[in-house]
């Protein structure tokens, strides 16, 4: 091998620390805005920092990184949910009426899931066999699930939930559960999404459709498996939901599809499809907590909430834009 | 019209056969449905979403789509009541700067879709958040209240024996489907959801054609805004949630395909006066209010369903 | 088939061999009973113009398509059946096609070997020999400079190209189909290319190379098969045929039967480039246009000459450089403005560029001149339609009327529906992009009769052309390009085959030829 080669040969191999930094880079900065926010607002007021108040946000906000896993996969595969806000609601509150009307408690933690898969499986034909537009699905079954919701409830309130069926309660070395499944369930989903051939079908189909097809990946079959993977997490994470206090409020925080969106969209995942982590929408969930908390303590108005989200996405997606028309 | 004379019969005329079906079976189920206080009450009811469905129906035709019409309604009925009772402007001065407000949301759409080169679906989906956001900051969760009289005769009051805001949008509807069907500006439309490229090619100016659609979007929502606040007297921030969906019903039960190339505004009135109608039947049925969006979702559903069926047998 | 000299390899039955083989889409058959072979370590080039059938029988080879009823295809001789992509890849049969099917946001190690990746333990991916075996095999096509870990949608094209054949060997292919494999290649790469290409054959793989280059294919191939019209037309050894022998069969008649020039008189210089650039695709080209005359602008693909069209028209507009229209000199910053300046652009891509599909030609035709045929902005719809009943009339389009969808005409009435979109905004300058691409022959002649009609009333045309025979045939002048500048011109009376192909492939300016 002459000295030549040899050069070349060093340089056209990049170190497992550049390597790693380019493919998790939207990852590292999401971590460090965390820090940062932590440190400047902890400064400015020392009880954002205090363990009950980081429980709170931790504890109060592990399902919308959940469901923001099941997201983050039906995005980068290339298609949207704008209904899952109002399905984490429906099968919440499945989940507390079981409980409430004397069914087995693990009952009333499985069934949510079973019947979030079943709704979003139905979501995930129309998409790849019927080929109607995600947007437009999702969209008619957020009214469908939001509408079917009330209608039935009445608005209602579920109350007097078994101390046994609250899941918030149990902790683990001092950590409350729901934060343990946020975090065991970010790092196998994690793991399957790079490890596992179905994982990478999911950028596949994303990144490039017709070229998926071609390398023998059954597109259709896929999709709707990963629409169903979706209303697993979705289910969990409706259960995380209920099981934190002693009722069930009629509704979901409004926008809850949003906030999840967003937190994929933050959280480096491509609108177009193709790339992104759950590892980044679950950091990116977890800073969209802290800054809704943050503002409280800072005596901005939780108003304000709802603008920032917004310009988050929009500030992330131009950025994407801008850096893929850069590179092309 | 883009569409062939036959096809055009077939495609619209199924929508006004099933809109006379729909409408008899309704006379049946309530004797208050057919009366003329009921009919122009529905119409008083559908005008804000028929306004915004008519320039939505450009949209969708391009090939876009805009979700935050809801947000653009919700900010502007906000700023009408912020530049009238914070800001001290004379009443119509507040009224035109709203709807002013609202075309420069649509405009910022436009920007980010043309400029840079944003899907619709995000740019919007994220201007949805955001205006919202300004809407819900700005009011801070108060409502204002207190318009004078003369304010509530356009969204409560008629002229000629028709509700005024009835009025507005059939004016609204003539010119805009006499914009799509008859000028330069509806074939460049029709052309760039058609197919964007060639329509570049042949000197259409596409950005343009776009920026001004989206502008309209936005423009129509603040007209919308005005009338809602003088319809329901006041203003509150969470007004016009929901809109969105309606009217991408509306126009996509009308006809128009949701990947482009394709629509009418006719068709979108006839979907219009179709949904309104499902509501108003529910409604004297006994359904709740929440029970009728569960509907709109089926109706969507399969108003995509039945587009997807047409369009595969022989018109694209 | 033709006898070939006696070799051990003439009693082994072939790689890969087709039988009979006939597809049908829609009724028309665009394969008719052809046969084909290709034998190990072989390097076979197919041939034919748009639309004979090779695209077709290639996607047949790779489990694309199905043989209609009768077809065989053979792989060592056992007859198979393919029913998908997959099965002819574990066939040993890989195909590295013009639109590359790579995912951009993914490594080059993973593209290459999406779909069959190595495991490890319990299942899982095993990254590290994935990033092995990719540098072994990027290696072995003497790609050293490309880093696997590098993400494709940043590559150039090149080296994206490096990466499907890659991804071609990764899976054991004894035959790589190339489909046009220098088409939008460099000089530097395509010589590269063109190694790896010979490096392939030592190793015993056999390859189909379809292109329209006569100096790759005489450069490369072992044999040559031309097809015209889905038909075989024959299968010789490289050593029996030369350029003309080749492009007979492919055209069927000699050169000089094909286009009926009629010369014009030239009259005043109507459009006049002064060093125009564009960023590096469009390098200092200067140019001057008559009335009457038809400027034939030559080169392989990649050379400029779209780019060139691209900036004359405004879609790309000129980041240096002067144009003139009529002495006078203008900025042409967007289609309207070349439309209004009088320049008409009749694009390459006739159904993504030139054409709306689901429209009828009435609104196809007016396209161009909507606001020229409407009073205020409201359409004038009668004159639309006589415009339309004009165009057909005049443009001998076969349809059944102004109403007809323009995606139901076949490809030359489509492209003459183009044409007359462009001609009704009384250009002064036209410029026709691979006009007769993807046409049948007897559309051909028309629109060449119709190209020098337009020259005998005034216009100056420019004809971008990839078809030798065409640009010696209607040209008044020739233009060479190559890497984005002109490389030299010709006079009609001065150009050949031989001299016009071999500037095409001559890298590097020349300013011998004039800069006129």
């Amino acid at each position: 091998m002459s000295f030549e080669t040899a050069t070349v040969r060093r340089s056209a191999s990049t170190g497992f620390a550049a390597r790693t930094f380019a493919t998790y880079g939207q990852e590292f900065i999401i971590l460090a805005c965390i820090v940062v926010l932590f440190v400047a607002v902890g400064l400015i007021a020392p009880r954002f920092i205090s363990p009950t108040n980081l429980t709170t946000i931790f504890v109060g906000n592990a399902y919308i990184a959940v469901a923001a896993i099941g997201m983050s996969m039906v995005i980068i595969s290339g298609h949207i949910d704008v209904s899952v806000g109002s399905l984490i609601g429906v099968l919440a509150t499945i989940s507390g009426t079981l409980a409430v009307s004397g069914y087995p408690v693990w009952f009333a933690w499985l069934a949510p899931v079973i019947v979030g898969m079943v709704v979003t499986s139905f979501i995930g034909v129309l998409v790849a066999y019927v080929r109607i537009p995600s947007i437009v699905v999702t969209l008619g079954m957020l009214s469908i699930l939001k509408g079917g919701l009330i209608s039935v409830t009445g608005g209602a309130w579920i109350t007097n939930l078994p101390p046994d069926y609250l899941i918030a309660q149990f902790r683990l070395f001092g950590i409350p559960s729901p934060v343990w499944f946020m975090i065991f369930l970010t790092a196998v989903a994690a793991m399957f999404m790079r490890y596992t051939a179905f994982g990478r079908s999911i950028y596949a189909i994303g990144g490039n459709g017709e070229a998926a097809r071609v390398a023998g990946i059954p597109v259709e079959r896929t999709t709707v498996t990963i629409f169903a993977i979706h209303g697993l997490f979705a289910g969990i994470a409706a259960v995380l939901f209920a099981t934190q206090l002693q009722v069930i409020q009629s509704t979901v925080p409004p926008n809850l599809e949003l906030t999840v969106i967003t937190a994929s969209v933050v959280g480096g995942v491509s609108i177009l499809g193709g790339t992104g982590t759950v590892v980044g929408s679950t950091l990116a969930a977890i800073l969209f907590a802290a800054i809704g908390s943050s503002l409280i303590f800072l005596n901005v108005s939780a108003y304000w909430l709802r603008a920032v989200q917004g310009l988050l996405i929009l500030a992330t997606v131009l950025a994407d834009m801008a850096r893929r028309h850069r590179i092309g | 019209m883009t569409l062939s004379l036959r096809s055009f019969m077939r495609h619209e005329a199924v929508l006004g056969i099933l809109l006379v079906l729909v409408l008899f079976v309704l006379a049946q189920q309530s004797d208050k449905f057919f009366t003329t206080a009921n009919i122009l009450n529905q119409g008083r009811l559908m005008t804000e979403i028929g306004l915004i469905a008519l320039p939505m129906t450009f949209v969708i035709i391009t090939g876009g789509i805009d979700l935050s019409v809801g947000s653009i309604l919700g900010l502007c009925a906000i700023l009408l009541g912020v530049f009238w009772q914070n800001l001290g402007l004379p009443l119509p001065a507040a009224m035109a700067l709203a709807v002013c407000v609202g075309a420069l949301a649509g405009l910022v759409n436009g920007l980010i879709i043309t400029r840079f080169k944003v899907p619709p679906l995000i740019a919007t989906l994220a201007t949805l958040a955001l205006y919202r956001g300004l809407a819900e900051g700005i009011s801070q969760a108060r409502s204002v209240r207190g318009y004078p009289e003369w304010f509530f005769v356009l969204g409560q009051g008629e002229v000629l024996g028709v509700p005024t805001q009835l009025w507005i949008l059939i004016v609204f509807a003539i010119g805009a489907a006499a914009i799509l069907g008859l000028t330069t500006f509806g074939r460049a439309t029709y052309a760039v959801g058609a197919n964007e490229t060639a329509a570049r090619f042949s000197g259409i100016n596409v950005d343009r054609t776009k920026l001004l659609i989206y502008t309209a979007s936005g423009l129509v929502s603040g007209i919308a805004a005005v009338i809602f606040v003088s319809r329901v007297s006041t203003t509150r921030s969470d007004m016009g949630t929901g809109v969105e969906l309606d009217v991408i019903t509306a126009v996509v039960l009308g006809g128009t395909s949701i990947f482009g190339g394709r629509g009418t505004i006719i068709g979108t009135v006839i979907g219009l006066i179709l949904v309104q109608a499902l509501k108003n039947g529910l409604a004297l049925s006994g359904v709740k209010g929440d029970g009728t969006i569960v509907v709109i979702g089926v109706v969507l559903i399969f108003a995509i369903l039945a587009s997807n069926l047409f369009s595969r047998n022989g018109d694209g | 088939m033709t006898a070939t000299p006696a070799s051990s390899a003439e009693t082994a039955p072939p790689l890969v061999e087709l039988r009979n083989t006939s597809k049908t889409f829609s009724g028309i058959k665009v394969l008719k009973n052809v046969g084909f072979d290709v034998r190990p370590g072989e390097v076979h080039a197919l041939l034919g113009e748009n639309g004979a059938g090779k695209s077709t029988l290639i996607k047949i080879l790779s489990g694309f398509h199905t043989p209609d009823e009768g077809g065989e295809i053979r792989v060592n001789g056992r007859p198979v059946s393919f029913s998908s992509p997959r099965d002819a890849r574990k066939a040993g049969i890989a195909t590295v096609y013009q639109e590359l099917l790579l995912f951009p946001d993914m490594t080059v190690a993973e593209n290459i070997f999406i779909g069959h990746a190595p495991r490890a333990g319990m299942g899982a991916l095993d990254w590290n020999e994935m990033r092995r075996r990719a540098r072994a095999l990027l290696d072995d096509l003497d790609s050293h400079d490309l880093d696997v870990d590098a993400r494709v949608g940043g590559l150039s094209v090149a080296n994206r190209q490096r990466v499907e054949i890659a991804k071609a060997l990764s899976q054991d292919a004894r035959l790589l189909i190339m489909d046009e494999p220098t088409a939008s290649l460099a000089d530097a790469d395509v010589r590269r290319l063109l190694d790896v290409v010979r490096r392939l054959r030592e190793r015993g793989v056999a390859i189909i190379y379809i292109s329209h280059r006569m100096p790759e294919i005489f450069a490369l191939a072992d044999r040559v098969t031309v097809l015209r019209d889905g038909a075989l037309i024959g299968t010789k050894d490289i050593e029996e045929v030369d350029d003309a022998s080749l492009v007979s069969m492919m055209v069927g008649r000699s050169i000089d039967q094909l286009f009926p020039k009629v010369v014009v008189p030239i009259g005043a210089p109507v459009l006049e480039l002064r060093k125009v650039s564009f960023k590096d695709e469009v390098q200092d080209i200067s140019l001057t246009l008559r009335a009457g005359e038809i400027l034939g602008i030559a080169g392989l693909v990649g050379s400029g000459r779209t780019e060139l069209a691209l900036t004359i028209f405004g879609i790309t507009p000129a980041t240096s450089g002067e144009i003139l229209l009529n002495g006078r000199p203008v900025t042409i910053r967007s289609p309207q403005q070349a439309r209004d300046l009088g320049i008409a652009y009749v694009p390459e891509d006739r159904g993504l560029q030139g054409l709306v599909k689901p429209q009828t030609i009435r609104e196809n035709v007016s396209m161009a001149l909507l606001d020229r045929i409407s009073k205020g902005s409201i359409v004038d719809r009668v004159k639309e339609s006589a415009l339309a009943r004009d165009a057909i009339a005049r443009f001998g389009i076969r349809a059944r009327g102004p109403e007809q969808r323009a995606g139901q005409l076949s490809g030359g009435n489509q492209q003459k529906v183009v044409l007359a979109k462009w001609v009704s905004t009384n250009p002064k300058v036209l410029i026709m992009d691979e006009p007769t691409r993807g046409i049948d022959v007897g559309a051909k002649s028309e629109i060449h009769a119709l190209m020098c009609k337009l020259a005998g009333e005034g216009l100056a045309v420019i004809m971008i052309s990839s078809e030798l025979p065409e640009v010696l045939g209607m040209s008044d002048r020739i233009m060479v390009m190559n890497g984005g500048r002109m490389v030299r011109t010709f006079d009609r009376s001065e150009a050949t085959p031989d001299v016009v192909g071999a500037a095409m492939t001559h890298a590097g300016a020349s300013h011998a030829g004039g800069a006129a």
